[in-house]
Formats: structure tokens, C-alpha cells, sequence
């Protein structure tokens, strides 16, 4: 059976469809516009979306910004009060009533109100299952309770670990977190910042959804697996950048060239290219041969 | 007057003869005597895009300032390589699209050459008198597989040069040879002077692509000289190939086969991303980022360096990694090998030595069916193995128990497979009717109620079906009109 006859429609069709991929492909749109849409050029630097979650709404006073990268997040006494309820209802049962630690969790005194509200905000804390590690979460608290919390241990010992940075982006070199980037970070959360398994049972977990604060204070604390990193490895500017790079570019990949099919490179690639780019042609064949 | 230039032409070349023999040239026109055509088609699709891409890429390790589209990049001291590849994808005008092309291209060129060739293997094609034909092909598989490595290092980004980086170790692991390879290769130590992008261009766009441009010459040659294999079938011996004539019928349906890859590849182009270097970053000697794989078709290789344990050889004088040498040197040796010598070692195995024109349906070869689920089964699972990190991440298991798994897995599950297919193909062989085409009942419904199934008388158009008239040339013989099976059909004498 020769199917000469689809032959001719088909080859129509096929050229059809070249022509117009080439006249509407995403690379041909874009290639004319030079501002990709993440990340708008500013005069001398960079301007990015405005975290929202690094201005807390509520009223802890910050100390005035020098710079940026050095301004902490001061938390009023008034918090503690409030917090140690909310500690005692969530977080007693394991650390133990003035978060000294029990055999089942940590001891928590001096590791600073930023640590805890790393593991508060992206819903580490309180743990659900004791699995390896804990896993992120939709956070169970809102802003105000997580620096409550955060006030109330800080406050078993005051002026010790990390505190609540206040992270502004606005002047971070996106070029210098980048390579900063590459060079500390990649390792573990590969350099999409999709994430990846690492050795012990441990995972890298994707940088997708945490928050500026979040990543500084990551940096700063190393929760879990990941190496701390103190002032003398990166400085406060050099974490900025490194933030800025995860939030505005990690985030927001310049995504061009069609569905990003994951970010896992060339397994999911090699997939897509068996199953639709030789899968679609055997069919073909299945359609203009025979079939006995 | 076209008539006679076009003899006078003749006159001196005497080419008429020749490609006459190529008009009449016999295609079987079995679905699956196309997947070759798939891997032929990409192929040109392959030079084409490669051509366009060679126009803007610039094989320089030179360190440049990067000026251009990508702004987080903006600034900062890049390799001219991956300047221009990054430029590509963001400042010349389809230049994404072609890049992407030129990728997935290679992506189905090879895995079309793999199905192909499974279909070779399963049918028996290989055997004598094609055995030079399936060692061209197996040589053209490899060739295919080394500038594709070639191609992925070429954009000097973060996850390629980590390849060029094992690829460099690897050939260090050879014993004796590998540091005088390695020294040879990439003009001293590694990383080099930024002698190997160079290096590798001129491999990639001329020297490899020439290559298999002359065993493609050579594979479709003998193909004509020995003439097509086909099925069994009715009218269908070892001394007749039945099919369409390649002018016209067969010319209209490859050539527009030739389209519709074209079309398959830049629809993916164009919709699917494949290799964002401009995430990666570029590459520097002392970074890496995990999960780096290569292109699946080298997957295996790095699978079966993942699952290795480290295992050293310290003696002599000499240490030989054999975590490295065992996997990515000798384990694709053995393949290859077994790949290159399959025809013969069958050929010893059975003592078959006759010619075959005709296809082994492969059932009827349970132990070469066998043989050849196991081999596709190790590569799948090897492949699997490339992949380790990313399967533990996805399914939340530690890295450890997916790594253990594969320890496990690779050699077992191919052997389970092989005594299941051979099985399997058995069953088949023993089962009444199989393969043969069911004929259509009719069902009848007596005054009473009763129903009765009769087997309906044969019509035009069930079985084999009915071709249409297609005009021969005047300058092609007729067939003789006891030859032909149908209309259109064509048969010649070997
Ligand atoms: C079910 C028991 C449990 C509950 C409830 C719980 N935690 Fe934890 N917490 C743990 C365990 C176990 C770890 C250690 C986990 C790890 O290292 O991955 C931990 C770790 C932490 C850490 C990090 C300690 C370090 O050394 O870095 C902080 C901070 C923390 N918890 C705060 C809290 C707060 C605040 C709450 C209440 C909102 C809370 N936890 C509720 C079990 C618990
Ligand atoms: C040794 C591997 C390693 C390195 C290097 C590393 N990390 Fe991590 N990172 C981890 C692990 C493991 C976790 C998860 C911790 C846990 O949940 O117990 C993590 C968690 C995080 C998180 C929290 C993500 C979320 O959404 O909850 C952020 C943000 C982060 N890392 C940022 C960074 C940055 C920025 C760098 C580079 C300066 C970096 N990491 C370097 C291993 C690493
Ligand atoms: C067997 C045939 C071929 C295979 C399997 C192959 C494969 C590849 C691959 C996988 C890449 C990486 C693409 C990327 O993601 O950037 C590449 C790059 C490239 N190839 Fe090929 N290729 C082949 C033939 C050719 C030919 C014939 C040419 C030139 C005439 C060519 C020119 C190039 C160039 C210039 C690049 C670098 C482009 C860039 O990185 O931006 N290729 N090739």
C-alpha cells in the first residue's frame, strides 16, 4: 500500500509549519526587544521586584540602614510575652519549655532570632514527621507570630547567634552574586537552583521560593547540611549579591527558547527528544508504510 | 535540445546506466524501513543548522569582556566561545532557534540510528551478505556519538566543560598511553591553553561530519549494490525484492519524510529549551554545579562511572583507576565490540552461512531477540544509573539506596530480561493463528434467534491492500505483466 497521495499534504503542512515557527519562534519575537522582562536595566545598576516579605508591617523598630546588608531587624520586648504562648502551644513539646532542647530536638538558646525565623517562615517548624530533614512548608504562622516566637527565644539569650536581617536589594550587583553563586552555592543546588540529592540522605532543596530574608539567613545560620557562612567567607554585600542573583535571576530565569522542561538539563531533555522528536517520526513511518 | 545536451553529457559520463540502476532501485515498503530515513534526514538537518551556527560561532578560549543581550552577564570575563554561543542564543535573529535545532537534531539523529539499528538487529538484516553494512553503520553510531560530545563542549559553558573534565580523566585512567593521550590531546595539562576548543571545532564541523558523510556514502551504496531485505510475504522470495520503485513513488514519499523531520525537529526548536548555557554560567576549571549529566546518548557511559565503586590498582609503580577505566573505557569497549562482531559471532553460533534476502520476523529467533532486549535493557538501565542524583531528588529517596539499587539492577534485570523475552517469543512461536491476518466474520441471526458466526468471503481491499496505478516512465522497462503482484508494484530479479 503506497500512500504517495499524503505525501504531497504533507510535505505542504510540514513547510507551512517551518516557515511559520520561523516567523513566530520566541527567539525571532525577542530578538528585536533588548529589556528581557525579568530584570529592567537601571541607569548604573539593576532595579528588582521590592521583596515584600524583608519589611515587617508590624512594629519592630529596625536600626537605622547604613548602607545596606549590616541593618538588623530589632525586636521589642513586648513580643516575648506573646511569643513564649505561642512557643509553649507549637514548639515546647519538643525543644522543651525555655527551648533548651529535649532528646527528641535541639537546644535552641543562642542560635538567635534569626535562625528561627528561617525555620518558622519556610514552615520547617514545627517538624510534621520526623523524615532525614525537614521539608518546607506553607508556613503555620504569620509574620507578626514568627517574630514573636523568634523574640521569645532570642530572648533565653540575648545579643548571642544570629538576629533578622533587613535585606535590600536595590544596589546588590547581580554579576558579582552570580559568579559568587557558581562558585558556593552551585554545588549543592546546581546552578538552575533547582535543587539536587546529595549524598547521606540529605537533599539540596530548589531555591524557587525562598525569600531574600530567607536566603541571607540561610547563608548565615547553614541550616541542616549546608555549611554556614560567616562574614569572613562572604561578606554582607557579597550575601546581597548572592540574593539578589537567587531572587532575581534563579527566580526568573531568562526562560527563552520554549518550555524550560524542568531544569534538570539533559535526562528530561533526552526524554522529550526520544519520545516526541523520534516517537512522532516513527509514527510517520507507521502512517506513510506498511503495516503487515 | 534538453534531449540532446543531456546527451552529449551522457555520451562523456555514461551516467544514464547508473542512475538508472538508481531509479529503479526497489524500496519494500515496510513502515519500518523508513527509521533509517529518520537518522538521513536529520542528518542533513544537522549540516544545515550546523552551517548557520558556524557563521556566528567563534571557536576562541580568549578571554573577552561579555557586551550583549544576556544582562546578568553583562560586565563580566568571559571565553570568546561562550560569548558568541550566549550571543547566539540572544542577539542573532533565529540564531536560538537554530541552536535548539541543532541540538534536538543530534538528539533524534541518534536515537533514530539506535532504532534503526534495533530494527536491523531483530530482523536479521546484518547477515550475510550485509555484514560490512552493519559495521559501517555500528562505525557511523560511534562517529555520531563522538561529535556529539564534541558539539555539547563547544559552547564552553559550566556543564560541558565538566564533561571535557571527565572526558580528560577518562583518558588519563588508560594505562600507559592515557597521560601521553591526555598531554597530546588537550596540548598539555589539563585545562590546556585553550588549545581544545579549537580543536574540537575543527573535529566537530569538518574532519567527523566528513567522516560519516563518506560511510553514509558507502552505507546507502551498498544498499543499492546489495539491494533491500524484506519480509516474508506472498510473491516475496530470496531472489526478488517487491516494492515501490524509488522514481516516482518512493522519491515523493522521502522527500516529503525529508519535511516532516524538518518539521518535528523546529517544532521542538521552537517550543521546548534544550541546553539554556546562558543558566550555566561559564565553565571555570574549579567550579561545578551538581547535577550535570550529558546528552543522553553519552548517559550510559556516565551512568556506568557512577555506579562503579572506587576500586584503585596501586602496583609497580603506577596507579590505574579502575572506578574509571572499567566503566568508561573498558565496559564501552566491550559493547562496541560485541556491536562490530555481532554478525559473525551469530554466524559461528548458529553455522548459518548461506545468504539471506529475507527478514527473520524476531520470534522465530527467540535467543537473537533475547540477546538483543538484554543489550537494549543494560543501556536503558545504565542510562537510568546517569541519572541517580535526579531520580533520588524527584522520588525523595536517599542517593545511596538509588545508587545500590542500579549496583544492583544493571547486571540483573538484562538477564531477567533475556530469559523472559526468550520465553515470551516461545509462547508466541507455539500459539495457533498468530501473526496470520484474522479474517472477518459475519454474523447471522436465524428466524429462530440463533446466532452463527460464518467467515466472510474475501473482498478487495481486506488483507493486502489494493494499489493505485502509477504511471512508469517511459524510460524505465515495464514489468512484465506475470511479475507483477499489483498495480504500481515492481519486482526485480536480484
Ligand atoms: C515534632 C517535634 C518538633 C516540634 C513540634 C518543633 N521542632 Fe524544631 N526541631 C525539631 C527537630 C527534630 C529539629 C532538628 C531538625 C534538623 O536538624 O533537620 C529541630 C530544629 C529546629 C531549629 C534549628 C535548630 C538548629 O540547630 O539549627 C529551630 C530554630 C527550631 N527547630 C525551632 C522550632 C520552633 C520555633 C518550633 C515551634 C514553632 C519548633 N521548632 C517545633 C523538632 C521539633
Ligand atoms: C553542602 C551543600 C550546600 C551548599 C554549598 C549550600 N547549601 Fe543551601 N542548603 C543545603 C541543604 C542540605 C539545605 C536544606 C537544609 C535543611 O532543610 O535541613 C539548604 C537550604 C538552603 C535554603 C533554604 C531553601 C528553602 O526554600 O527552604 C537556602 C535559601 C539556601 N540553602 C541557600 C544557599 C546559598 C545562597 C548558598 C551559597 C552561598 C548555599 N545554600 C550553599 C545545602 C547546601
Ligand atoms: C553528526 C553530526 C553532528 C552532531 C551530532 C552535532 C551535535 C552538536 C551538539 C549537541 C552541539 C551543542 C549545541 C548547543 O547546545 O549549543 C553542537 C554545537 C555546534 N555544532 Fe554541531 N553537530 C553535528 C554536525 C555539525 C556540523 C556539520 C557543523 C558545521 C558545519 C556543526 C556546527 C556546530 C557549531 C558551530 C556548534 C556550536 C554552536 C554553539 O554552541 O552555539 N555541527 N553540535
Amino acid at each position: 500500500m503506497i500512500r504517495g497521495r499524503y505525501a504531497i499534504p504533507a510535505a505542504l503542512l510540514a513547510t507551512v509549519g517551518i516557515f511559520g515557527l520561523m516567523a513566530f519562534s520566541p527567539s525571532a519575537a525577542q530578538a528585536d526587544s533588548t529589556t528581557p522582562t525579568t530584570v529592567a536595566s537601571a541607569a548604573g545598576g539593576y532595579a528588582y521586584p521590592t521583596p515584600t516579605s524583608t519589611t515587617p508591617t508590624t512594629s519592630p523598630t529596625s536600626s537605622a540602614p547604613s548602607g545596606y546588608g549590616t541593618a538588623d531587624i530589632t525586636l521589642p520586648d513586648s513580643f516575648i510575652a506573646p511569643g513564649q504562648a505561642l512557643f509553649d502551644a507549637s514548639c515546647a513539646s519538643c525543644h522543651g519549655a525555655d527551648a533548651a532542647g529535649t532528646s527528641r530536638a535541639p537546644n535552641l538558646q543562642g542560635l538567635g532570632a534569626g535562625t528561627v525565623d528561617f525555620w518558622v517562615s519556610t514552615g520547617r517548624m514545627p517538624l510534621a514527621i520526623s523524615s532525614i530533614q525537614a521539608t518546607v512548608k506553607p508556613p503555620r504562622f504569620d509574620r507578626l507570630q514568627t517574630l514573636q516566637i523568634a523574640a521569645f527565644v532570642q530572648s533565653k539569650a540575648p545579643g548571642t547567634g544570629m538576629p533578622i536581617p533587613i535585606v535590600n536589594l536595590s544596589a546588590a550587583n547581580l554579576e558579582v552574586g552570580g559568579s559568587l553563586f557558581t562558585l558556593n552555592c552551585a554545588a549543592c543546588h546546581t546552578i538552575t537552583g533547582a535543587g539536587d540529592a546529595l549524598a547521606g540522605g540529605a537533599f539540596a532543596p530548589s531555591l524557587h521560593l525562598a525569600t531574600p530574608t530567607q536566603i541571607i539567613e540561610a547563608i548565615r545560620s547553614g541550616p541542616g547540611d549546608m555549611p554556614r557562612f560567616s562574614e569572613g567567607n562572604l561578606t554582607p554585600t557579597e550575601a546581597h549579591d548572592i540574593a539578589a542573583y537567587v531572587h532575581g535571576v534563579i527566580q526568573h530565569p531568562e526562560d527563552r527558547g520554549g518550555f524550560g522542561l524542568g531544569g534538570i538539563g539533559p535526562v528530561g531533555e533526552g526524554f522529550v527528544g526520544l519520545l516526541v522528536g523520534v516517537g512522532l517520526l516513527m509514527l510517520v513511518c507507521f502512517w506513510i508504510g506498511e503495516r503487515t | 535540445m534538453i534531449d540532446s545536451s543531456l546527451r552529449w553529457v551522457d555520451d562523456r559520463l555514461g551516467i544514464a546506466k547508473g542512475g538508472r540502476t538508481f531509479l529503479d532501485k526497489i524500496f519494500p515498503d515496510h513502515w519500518s524501513f523508513m527509521l533509517g530515513e529518520i537518522a538521513l534526514y536529520s542528518f542533513v538537518v544537522l549540516l544545515g543548522t550546523g552551517v548557520f551556527l558556524s557563521l556566528y560561532y567563534i571557536p576562541s578560549a580568549h578571554e573577552i569582556v561579555y557586551h550583549g543581550g544576556y544582562l546578568p552577564l553583562q560586565g563580566q570575563k568571559v571565553s570568546e566561545a561562550y560569548a558568541s554561543s550566549v550571543g547566539l542564543s540572544f542577539d542573532v535573529k533565529s540564531g536560538l532557534l537554530m541552536r535548539q535545532a541543532h541540538h534536538w537534531s543530534a538528539d533524534i539523529f541518534l536515537g533514530s540510528i539506535a532504532v534503526h539499528m534495533a530494527r536491523v538487529f531483530f530482523t536479521g538484516a546484518f547477515r550475510k551478505p550485509r555484514e560490512f553494512n552493519w559495521i559501517v553503520g555500528v562505525t557511523m553510531l560511534l562517529l555520531g556519538i563522538v561529535n556529539g560530545f564534541l558539539g555539547y563542549s563547544l559552547p564552553d559553558d559550566l556543564v560541558s566543560g565538566t564533561g571535557i573534565r571527565i572526558a580528560y580523566s577518562i583518558l588519563e585512567s588508560i594505562p600507559l598511553a592515557g597521560s601521553y593521550l591526555g598531554t597530546f590531546l588537550f596540548g598539555g595539562n589539563y585545562p590546556g591553553n585553550g588549545i581544545i576548543i579549537p580543536r574540537f571545532y575543527l573535529l566537530h564541523i569538518l574532519i567527523v561530519p566528513a567522516l560519516i558523510v563518506g560511510l553514509l556514502a558507502a552505507h546507502l551504496g551498498l544498499l543499492v549494490k546489495q539491494k533491500h531485505t524484506q519480509f516474508k510475504g506472498r510473491g516475496k522470495t530470496e531472489h526478488n525484492v517487491v516494492g515501490s520503485p524509488m522514481f516516482p513513488t518512493f522519491m515523493a514519499k522521502t522527500t516529503g519524510f525529508l519535511f516532516v523531520t524538518t518539521a518535528v525537529t523546529f517544532i521542538l526548536a521552537g517550543f521546548a529549551q534544550i541546553n539554556p548555557i546562558w543558566q550555566f554560567g561559564q565553565y571555570e576549571p574549579f567550579q561545578i554545579s551538581y547535577a550535570v549529566q550529558p546528552d543522553w546518548y553519552m548517559g550510559w557511559l556516565d551512568g556506568a562511572l557512577r555506579i562503579m565503586p572506587s576500586w584503585e590498582f596501586v602496583g609497580w609503580g603506577h596507579t590505574i583507576p579502575l572506578e574509571v577505566l572499567l566503566p568508561a573505557v573498558i565496559f564501552p569497549g566491550i559493547i562496541f565490540n560485541v556491536f562490530f562482531a555481532w554478525p559473525f559471532i551469530e554466524a559461528r553460533h548458529t553455522n548459518d552461512l548461506a545468504y539471506h534476502n529475507l527478514l527473520d520476523r524476531p520470534r522465530d529467533r527467540p535467543k537473537r531477540t533475547g540477546a538483543g532486549a538484554m543489550m537494549l535493557m543494560l543501556m536503558f538501565m545504565v542510562f537510568g544509573a546517569s541519572s541517580t542524583d535526579v531520580l533520588a531528588n524527584f522520588f525523595q529517596v536517599p542517593l545511596n539506596s538509588v545508587l545500590w539499587f542500579f549496583r544492583i539492577a544493571v547486571p540483573l534485570i538484562p538477564v531477567i530480561t533475556y530469559f523472559v523475552t526468550v520465553k515470551i517469543c516461545e509462547e508466541m512461536r507455539g500459539a495457533e493463528g498468530i501473526g496470520k491476518r484474522k479474517p472477518p466474520n459475519v454474523v447471522h441471526r436465524s428466524a429462530s434467534g440463533e446466532f452463527s458466526t460464518v467467515p466472510a468471503e474475501a473482498r478487495p481491499g481486506d488483507g493486502h491492500e489494493e494499489l493505485e496505478a502509477v504511471p512508469v516512465p517511459a524510460f524505465i522497462d515495464m514489468v512484465p505483466a506475470d511479475l507483477a503482484t499489483g498495480p504500481g508494484i515492481r519486482r526485480v530479479m536480484r
